[in-house]
């Protein structure tokens, strides 16, 4: 079987990513013959997005009961700006309205804030893929306080040679601290890796083929030896670890773990017949959208969550002295205290900087739909989520965006807008009604990855009349 | 535990004599991982003929406002396959050649079986402690002569050389800096010294941000890391040598979170404020400011030179900024007295105006803030929930107005509960546009950058920045947080409430040394929280 580093010498790529261009729309086939495993990406972006740019009418709907329409026969100018986009593929599609980002309004109703999150970005970043109370510490802005969803599931599908996740994206900076969406646990960001090369050289530049008999040069066999090395690095873990306090092993235990990891992936070869070609070629965001159709196809990792850039403004159209930031505030009517800041401009530019990062997002369904699995594509094995910072621009955390593309052969039932009624007393007083909070998108996600959970971070939070928010159980309306 | 209780618990293990400060608790030890700086020093001078291009890093986490912050380490999949890469990319080429091993492992005859195993074991015992930062033990000694001879034998004496750095470099030994308890002579004290070793780490660690010289381990081999006196006597030595620079500026580029300037936002500035204004710029204006700081460490040290000071280092960019005679092109610095009437120290430099500013203006309850929370350790309370945090724009019907004036009707009425003191000091900078230059004037108008400080032992009305930052420097609020940030700088984590009498204990210290770093320093090296720990639990 020819392994990863054999297969790139043939190619004539050596170690390093430069590489062969693959054209976006060639399919090839993992011809693995287990069944397709299940994979999932989170694609977050930052702030918010307007919902005249994605919510569509019901027919037929009501506000008090669960309501949907068909996607599939929605002709493209029927979409919200955003969604145009993603019309050829609707029938992959859930756009979900009506979530809440409930856990941020019960943190912000009730945790110490202080000037360094006036906006509330931090919470938002902290609560997004955690469903928990942040951690907060006094002059600094908050930070995750529990491990989050994608890191979760990295738990739980990692194997040997496999990488439990992959963090890819651009630092998003919203109060000019780096906010990464993604925590290893409380207080812990995960790495996000900026770089497409440096990341292509994560997943296949360190493969260590064993021996095959042929002659080796120097450099090959002391490549050979990493694996040894790493075995006695992980037992000096081990060694020191035993003489210290527990506080200081379990430090070192979990050092010495991913060391064993690492150790494992240098010997683990990519799936036999997978295509581990790369372009390092194009705007980062396609790149790294090719990487992670990569890593799946050669099954190097099943959890991926990419974290999109806020690009200069005159990559979608807009003046170079002009900036996301106060754009965003501005692009709402009504509402808040933004709403008396509202300009058409900046409405306008925030919707095009939806279609900007809804192009991105096609151009990943497509690279997932190019890779045939059983008896569909590699996008029909995998739960791609789509959610933004916060709700709106204006900083809300109601109403949030929502789009679940693929799935198909995971349980859910694609093809369809749904809505959700809102029905909940907010967390915080004198606020509008709630949709199903996104601690109950997460626990649906784990049931599409297979997993039995019925709750993701808090079980419930407090409603500002005195009852309390139940954040349990899938969104049961999503599914077959 | 009550002060009393510490104090007396200190002469109950003979530490009474101490002329340190040893009035208050000793908080926990946790186990460290080297920072990415001290991991990038200690290479750096483990091996100072080698400078291979590395793979970033992850950022480290910073939940409590510093980068060493032990609680926030936890280590990843990414960072551990950085270490790996790094240490392969150091030992590839500290043995890049016959002369390049030769010098690594001091050696020069290992052809024949004998002498290979003499420089072998010399080698693993030399290298070793110098990456280990002591002497290994038999155990590790004998872990990594195994590993040598089996790596000699399948490829050659080289390669084992190279794989066995490879492989010191990523050990725990290395990278985090452990204190095991059996270090220590066995006692039943639950308050104990520091072990010699572990204190030449802690020493080399705060105040080179980096591995123990020589001279530190053989001091700590000779027993000379005991006494109170033998630590101050360190320091001094220590304080004095280049190195003690990198903390200088990594204190204060964190501490004042001047590196904010290198943020996206402010690789861009508007027309209206600064068509100039490049990514060359915001770079000039990061090391302009680790210039100054450096230079004011090095040559005056004390707190309010930082804040008062007018030499500046200056380049094209910065010369421009400043609006001073410099030199013609970015690569060269020279320095400059900024003018008297303009500037007073770190404040009223590039990096801190434009960093606390948007680009396309200046914020004053920014700037305010970041006086309030970094240099008197207050917290102000949040905006109310849906209040405008828009920058404030003039109406043209209105006839003109300074941003100033905008702000002030912005946070008129009961915003002033908060807007009082932030505008307070944020007014003061009102001399200085969102790109860090002096103005007199803005629409038409002159500009008032005076203003009241409260809420300090130098309350009063000032006229300006320059005013603003003179009183700063002279207080003893400002100086007692800067205590308690180089405190918690100095033990990786945020001082415990035990511990807050000897922040106060080191405040007054420092106070009274008129803001003397190096005292400062001093004091927290020779303190009992830094030089003992706690015996763990049974």
């Amino acid at each position: 079987m020819m392994k990863r580093r054999q297969l790139l010498k043939a190619l004539g790529m050596g170690g390093l990513a430069s590489l062969v261009t693959l054209g976006a729309s060639r399919r090839s086939r993992a011809a693995d013959p287990a069944p397709p495993p299940r994979r999932v990406i989170y694609f977050v972006t930052a702030h918010g997005h307007t919902p005249n740019s994605w919510m569509m009418p019901v027919p037929g709907g009501s506000d008090s009961v669960v309501s949907e329409r068909p996607l599939t026969p929605v002709l493209r100018d029927e979409l919200g700006l955003m969604l145009q986009p993603l019309h050829p593929f609707r029938d992959r599609l859930l756009v979900v309205e009506g979530l809440s980002n409930t856990v941020n309004l019960a943190n912000i109703a009730d945790a110490l804030r202080d000037h360094t999150d006036p906006n509330n970005h931090s919470v938002a970043v902290a609560g997004l893929l955690t469903g928990n109370r942040v951690r907060q510490q006094a002059g600094v802005p908050c930070t995750g306080g529990a491990r989050s969803i994608d890191q979760e599931l990295a738990l739980r599908t990692a194997a040997p040679g496999r990488f439990g996740s992959r963090v890819y994206g651009f630092d998003y900076v919203p109060n000019l601290t780096v906010a990464p969406f993604s925590f290893l646990g409380p207080g812990q960001s995960t790495p996000i890796v900026a770089s497409p090369d440096v990341a292509y050289q994560d997943l296949l530049g360190g493969y260590v083929p064993p021996p095959t008999g042929e002659p080796r040069d120097r450099a090959q066999v002391i490549a050979s030896l990493r694996p040894s090395v790493l075995d006695m690095v992980g037992r000096e873990y081990e060694f020191l670890g035993a003489r210290l306090d527990a506080d200081g092993k379990q430090r070192l235990d979990a050092h010495r773990a991913l060391i064993r990891d690492l150790e494992l992936s240098l010997g683990a070869g990519p799936s036999a017949l997978c295509d581990p070609s790369f372009s390092a070629t194009d705007h980062k965001v396609t790149q790294f959208m090719r990487l992670v159709r990569l890593a799946f196809a050669c099954d190097l990792t099943r959890v991926v969550t990419f974290v999109a850039p806020v690009p200069q403004c005159p990559e979608f159209g807009y003046p170079a002295e002009a900036q996301v930031h106060p754009y965003a505030h501005q692009a709402m009517p009504g509402g808040s205290a933004c709403g008396a800041m509202y300009n058409p401009v900046a409405e306008h530019a925030i919707q095009d900087l939806g279609v900007w990062y809804a192009n991105h997002f096609v151009y990943l369904l497509e690279q997932l739909d190019s890779v045939i699995e059983g008896n569909g594509t590699m996008l029909d094995n995998t739960v791609v989520v789509w959610v933004p910072e916060l709700a709106t621009p204006h900083h809300f955390h109601n109403d949030t965006f929502t789009v679940i593309a693929g799935g198909g052969n995971l349980g859910l039932r694609t093809g369809r807008y749904v809505r959700y009624p809102r029905t909940f007393t907010s967390p915080q007083p004198n606020h509008v009604l709630l949709g199903p909070a996104t601690n109950r998108l997460h626990v649906s996600v784990l049931r599409a990855m297979g997993q039995p959970d019925d709750s993701f971070g808090l079980t419930s939070v407090p409603d500002s009349a005195g009852g309390t928010i139940p954040l349990v159980g899938p969104l049961t309306e999503l599914f077959s | 535990m009550r002060r009393g209780a510490v104090f007396a618990l200190l002469l109950a293990i003979g530490c009474g004599n101490d002329r340190g400060v040893a009035v208050s608790g000793i908080g926990p030890a946790p186990l460290r991982r080297l920072s990415n700086t001290e991991y990038l020093y200690a290479l750096n001078d483990l091996f100072p003929a080698i400078h291979p291009a590395l793979p970033p890093l992850p950022a480290d986490n910073s939940v409590t406002g510093f980068e060493n912050e032990a609680q926030a380490q936890a280590p990843s999949d990414v960072r551990i396959a950085r270490f790996e890469a790094i240490a392969n990319l150091y030992a590839a080429a500290a043995t890049q050649d016959t002369a390049a091993v030769a010098a690594v492992t001091g050696c020069a005859d290992w052809a024949t079986p004998t002498g290979a195993a003499i420089c072998s074991r010399d080698f693993i015992r030399t290298t070793g402690a110098r990456i280990f930062r002591r002497p290994m033990t038999s155990e590790e000694e004998a872990h990594f002569t195994q590993r040598f001879t089996s790596w000699a034998t399948a490829v050659d004496f080289s390669a084992a050389v190279q794989l066995t750095l490879s492989a010191m470099l990523q050990t725990p030994q290395f990278l985090y800096r452990a204190e095991p308890p059996e270090a220590l002579a066995p006692t039943t004290d639950p308050v104990v010294p520091v072990e010699a070793y572990a204190m030449a780490s802690r020493l080399s660690f705060f105040l080179w941000e980096s591995v123990p010289d020589d001279q530190l381990l053989r001091a700590a081999a000779a027993g000379e890391l005991q006494t109170e006196d033998d630590i101050r006597q360190q320091a001094t030595r220590m304080l004095a040598d280049p190195r003690a620079l990198r903390l200088a500026w990594d204190f204060h580029r964190q501490w004042l979170a001047l590196d904010r300037i290198m943020n996206d936002e402010h690789a861009v500035r508007t027309s209206e404020i600064d068509p100039a204004w490049t990514t060359a710029t915001q770079t000039s204006a990061l090391r302009e400011s680790r210039m100054f700081i450096e230079r004011s460490f090095a040559e005056v040290g004390t707190l309010d030179d930082l804040l008062t000071s007018r030499r500046a280092w200056v380049n094209s960019e910065m010369a421009r900024v400043y609006a001073v005679d410099g030199p013609p092109d970015a690569d060269t610095w020279v320095e400059v007295a900024l003018p008297e009437d303009r500037r007073a120290g770190i404040l009223t430099r590039a990096a801190f105006l434009a960093g606390y500013s948007h680009r396309g203006g200046t914020s004053p309850p920014i700037r305010g803030n970041a006086i309030n929370l970094r240099l008197l350790c207050q917290l102000p309370a949040p905006p109310p929930d849906g209040v405008d945090l828009s920058m404030p724009v003039a109406d043209p019907g209105n006839g003109p107005k300074t941003n100033r004036m905008l702000f002030a009707e912005r946070t008129a009425g009961g915003c002033q509960t908060c807007h009082h003191a932030l505008n307070g000091f944020g007014f003061g900078f009102e001399s200085y546009t969102a790109s860090g230059a002096y103005i007199t004037q803005q629409a038409g108008l002159p500009i008032d950058a005076s203003g009241t400080i409260t809420g300090t032992d130098v309350d009063g009305p000032f006229a300006n920045a320059i005013e603003l930052s003179t009183s700063l420097g002279r207080s003893k609020v400002v100086h007692r947080c800067a205590a308690e940030k180089w405190l918690q700088y100095a033990l990786g984590r945020m001082p415990t409430l035990d511990e807050y009498g000897l922040v106060d204990e080191i405040g007054t210290r420092f106070i009274a040394s008129h803001g003397d770093l190096r005292t400062l320093l001093t004091e927290i090296v020779a303190s009992q929280t830094f030089r003992m720990r706690k015996q763990p639990a049974p």
